[in-house]
């Protein structure tokens, strides 16, 4: 926790910040998010549509990190979640005529059930079975929900009703934006609290952690549960967003995506995936779209990515950032990268 | 001298264990290291068999430096380790464990010399060759890690706590074993917590304190000495 | 003697292992008589392969303690090479008709597959998991485990960069009429292809059981420490298990070209169907896997006959998820210590 003595007579803004845990730069970072569609190239909307693509990924890996980088558990059916609460939403707007706004929150409701259930099974498991769990459940969901025709309509895919009545991208970027925010805070609160702390306990060492008088299972059902919610909540914004459900979005490839993006941001850091959602998407899109005639190349930089990442540098981009950006020499940069004040 | 230690530091990660430790033994002798729990003699013993790298120092063993080869070579050169937890194979027989210990020999005779070898000095292990070894008593465990250590016929064994965690009656018997061992011409070196026991039985020790090489000393010496009966006798 | 044995047997059938074992065969049985006899061909078949993968991934597992996610890949990487071989040499055989070549043909063009299987692993062990070794051993399982992830979306999207999204397949193998069995018609690639699954098995398990490489790999599985000790080259015999399970698997995938063309994502269900048996059987447990191959077969082909095409996904991770929840070390035991955490 950053706030100590030395903090104490500084500005009002400075507490704001430790408040919603943001330093300077991560302000600025926002603040430049939110006039980013309207710099060109940035404002087209092919653009403004990979810019959405690339703040739900970041939101997901903040979501997905926050499983794996502090309980250890790799939520392999992280995308089943996500579907659920998808799919959810849709058929609630679809068949009752609820408005998706509702259907977004219940969607996240029952994702997060889900996972509740999922939870009470799966995480007194080792780590790997737990993850061979959830990837199975993944696997039945998908085989579910491509079976169950008269109600997702299977392969055919769901058409969804939108979220705004418009055919610009850009509400849909503050949305997800906003999101990506609330979400990122939300969960940073989380691991600052003391709950946080035996998260961290329990994925560094169990056995500690036990004998500490942490109640593993607890913690891990909390986290898996919390993490499941945020996963059908951004199911519900992929439906209403791009319109149509297909039972391949419950797929693993779909969530070795977010995997990839989380671990080359940094594990255990929350921001360093959602930060590197961004360049990251797009240029991978950029790569795709202008490298047509090479399918797959992009997926292939992908998994050579997430391989180097976790061979030669384990901490990733926040690792690499706290190490050798986060403090400099001169004192007013120091800050604006650290948010600390010091002499 | 078959095997020469000089100025050895070691240790795990940051957490340096020995420090500057030197000692030697001769062909054929049976030289004991004695000291309190944590004094670093099973850290000696890994390192010397090639389980740990040194930071520092040499390992002399038949005139070349094996200091920081791995565990695999070093057993080729001929040093036998016998580890205080064993590490059997536990899902195979007592006689896969045997051949396992031989592993290093390709000759298919020579192999089966060497089992008759063990077979005559540990009969009870030939009557069991065919139980897992996973699923014999403590004592029988033991017999079948001296077994497995002899099979490749080292000029040097390491032994590491013989009698932990055996009753008084098989802690004799793994004795008597070794001395047998000695007498057949094989060098031994022993790491024992059972201080009366070892100096009993060796003819040389070493007394290991904090990671250091604290007195050594023929054992019948070292037995009288009001220092080692203070601290390790209670006398 | 024989009494303790026979008693021996009945313990072992009161056992999880055992109840599941008899009531498959039951059912198998049942199914047989039901639906004709067809059900329990197809299950052999698939199930000696499926078990041929399997046998990799526990290997895999039990030695190196890699979850490998990129075993299916193998499978692919087999079925692709065996395509390649096989094609000109069956455009070959049609120009210039030779008996001898007829007959040898598939079997080039398995061993073919066989041996690029085990240079791929080879070369995985060695660009890859010895890399990681090498740098940190903490968290190990987890860590393998999503390095395969990435390796396994790389050789897919490698696939399709380089031979493209289309099936590649033959329609046969030695061809010929096919056999009559108990009222089945069974074409003669399946009767081969079985049998090779079940040589390949065989010569496996003497290995394991006789040569004193085969002792050990069994060896470093169960301490390496000790292997160490009576002096086995530990990184020798990981790259050896390395290239001897993805070679399993990439036999399987030649064997099963005639069934399964290749493409980009053939190997993600034999990958699933593999990580059922192993999940089944216990992680790291290569004894039973052959029986969970057959077990897992013919869950899949009762699922197609009874509930429908499609399901075959939905009731096997289901059951597979019951047995992780009651059972989670297998049904017949495991090697591998600690399943839970608590």
């Amino acid at each position: 926790m950053k706030t100590n003595d030395s903090n104490m007579e500084s500005g009002l803004a400075d507490r704001i910040m430790d408040r919603l845990c943001l330093t300077p730069a991560a302000v600025a970072g926002i603040i430049l998010l939110f006039v980013i569609p309207f710099i060109p190239p940035f404002n087209q909307q092919y653009m403004i549509r990979w810019l959405v693509a690339a703040a739900l990924i970041g939101a997901n890996a903040i979501a997905f990190d926050f499983t794996i980088g502090f309980i250890n558990i790799v939520n392999f059916g992280y995308y089943a979640f996500l579907g659920f609460g998808g799919y959810t939403s849709a058929i609630l707007a679809v068949n009752l005529g609820l408005s998706p706004w509702i259907g977004m929150i219940i969607g996240a409701l029952f994702s997060g059930v889900l996972g509740l259930l999922t939870g009470l099974l799966t995480l007194r498991l080792r780590g790997i079975f737990a993850a061979c769990m959830t990837w199975f459940l993944g696997l039945a969901m998908m085989g579910l929900i491509t079976k169950m025709v008269w109600l997702t309509r299977g392969p055919l895919g769901l058409r969804c009703p939108q979220l705004f009545e418009t055919s610009s991208n850009l509400p849909y970027y503050y949305l997800i934006l906003s999101l990506l925010i609330v979400i990122y805070i939300s969960t940073k609160w989380v691991t600052r609290s003391n709950m946080g702390l035996a998260f961290k306990a329990i994925g560094q060492n169990m056995e500690a952690a036990r004998t500490s008088g942490i109640n593993p299972v607890f913690y891990r059902i909390v986290n898996f549960t919390l993490s499941c919610t945020i996963a059908g909540l951004l199911g519900g914004f992929y439906a209403h967003y791009y319109g149509v459900l297909t039972p391949e979005l419950l797929h693993t490839t779909k969530t070795v995506e977010v995997l990839a993006v989380a671990y080359i941001g940094g594990r255990g850091s929350l921001w360093g995936g959602a930060f590197i959602a961004f360049p990251f998407i797009i240029t991978m899109e950029l790569i795709r779209s202008s490298l047509s005639e090479l399918p797959g190349l992009n997926l292939i930089i992908y998994g050579l990515m997430l391989m180097l990442v976790m061979i030669y540098y384990p901490g990733g981009f926040a690792e690499f950032f706290n190490t050798y950006l986060a403090k400099p020499k001169n004192r007013f940069l120091r800050y604006f990268l650290s948010g600390i004040k010091d002499s | 001298m078959l095997l020469e230690v000089k100025n050895i530091n070691a240790g795990y990660g940051f957490l340096q264990i020995l420090r500057d430790v030197s000692f030697n033994i001769d062909q054929g002798e049976y030289a004991c290291v004695i000291g309190p729990n944590g004094a670093g003699k099973s850290t000696t013993m890994k390192t010397i068999a090639g389980l740990l790298s040194p930071m520092s120092g040499e390992i002399i063993f038949n005139g070349k430096n094996i200091a920081g080869l791995p565990g695999n070579q070093v057993a080729r050169l001929g040093i036998g380790y016998i580890s205080e937890d064993m590490n059997l194979f536990t899902n195979m027989t007592v006689q896969e464990n045997l051949y396992m210990g031989a592993y290093v020999i390709k000759e298919k005779a020579l192999k089966n010399d060497r089992l008759d070898f063990v077979y005559n000095l540990f009969t009870r292990l030939k009557n069991r060759k065919d139980q897992l070894a996973g699923t014999m008593s403590g004592g029988e465990r033991k017999m079948l890690a001296i077994g497995r250590g002899l099979m490749a016929n080292p000029k040097l064994l390491l032994v590491d706590e013989p009698s932990f965690g055996l009753a008084p009656q098989l802690m004799e018997n793994v004795f008597d074993n070794l001395d047998i061992l000695k007498e057949a011409g094989v060098t031994i070196l022993l790491v024992e917590q059972n201080v009366t026991k070892a100096l009993q039985v060796t003819t040389r020790g070493y007394v290991m304190e904090n990671g250091k090489i604290f007195m050594k000393g023929l054992s019948s010496d070292l037995a009288d000495d009001p220092h080692v009966r203070k601290v390790f006798l209670g006398v | 003697m024989t009494e303790s044995k026979t008693g021996t047997v009945i313990v072992w059938m009161k056992s999880a292992g055992g109840i599941t074992v008899t009531l498959s065969i039951l059912i198998a049985i049942i199914a047989g008589i039901d639906s004709g006899p067809y059900i329990i061909v197809n299950t052999i078949v698939t199930g000696g392969m499926l078990a041929l993968v399997a046998l990799g991934l526990a290997l895999i597992f039990g030695v190196m303690n890699i979850p490998m996610f990129a075993h299916g890949e193998f499978f692919m990487i087999g079925s692709l090479t065996a395509y390649y071989i096989f094609t000109p040499l069956a455009e070959y055989l049609n120009t210039s008709p030779n008996s001898l070549l007829a007959a040898t043909a598939p079997l080039i063009a398995i061993l073919g597959a066989m041996i690029v299987g085990a240079v791929a692993g080879l070369l995985c062990e060695l660009l890859i998991f010895s890399q990681l070794r090498k740098r940190s051993r903490e968290n190990w399982v987890m860590n393998s485990f999503l390095l395969t992830v990435g390796l396994s979306v790389v050789l897919i999207n490698a696939h399709q960069l380089l031979f493209g999204t289309e099936f590649k397949g033959i329609v046969r193998y030695w061809g010929g009429r096919p056999t009559e069995i108990m009222g089945a018609f069974v074409s003669r690639d399946r009767i081969l292809v079985f049998v090779l699954a079940m040589v390949v098995v065989g010569v496996f398990w003497l290995f394991m059981k006789y040569t004193s490489t085969g002792r050990a790999i069994r060896a470093v599985s169960q301490d390496q420490t000790g292997a160490l000790m009576v002096g086995i080259n530990i990184n020798g015999i990981l790259l050896l298990t390395m290239a001897l399970g993805c070679a399993l698997s990439a036999i399987a995938g030649a064997g099963l070209l005639f069934l399964y063309p290749s493409y980009p994502a053939v190997g993600l269900e034999p990958l699933y169907l593999a990580w059922f048996v192993v999940i089944l059987v216990g992680l790291g447990n290569t004894a039973f896997a052959l029986v969970g191959g057959f077990i897992v077969a013919l869950i899949k082909a009762l699922t197609v006959e009874y509930i429908g095409a499609g399901w075959d996904f939905v009731i096997p991770s289901l059951l597979i998820t019951v047995v992780l929840v009651f059972k989670p070390s297998g049904l017949f035991g495991s090697e591998v210590r600690g399943v839970l955490d608590l």
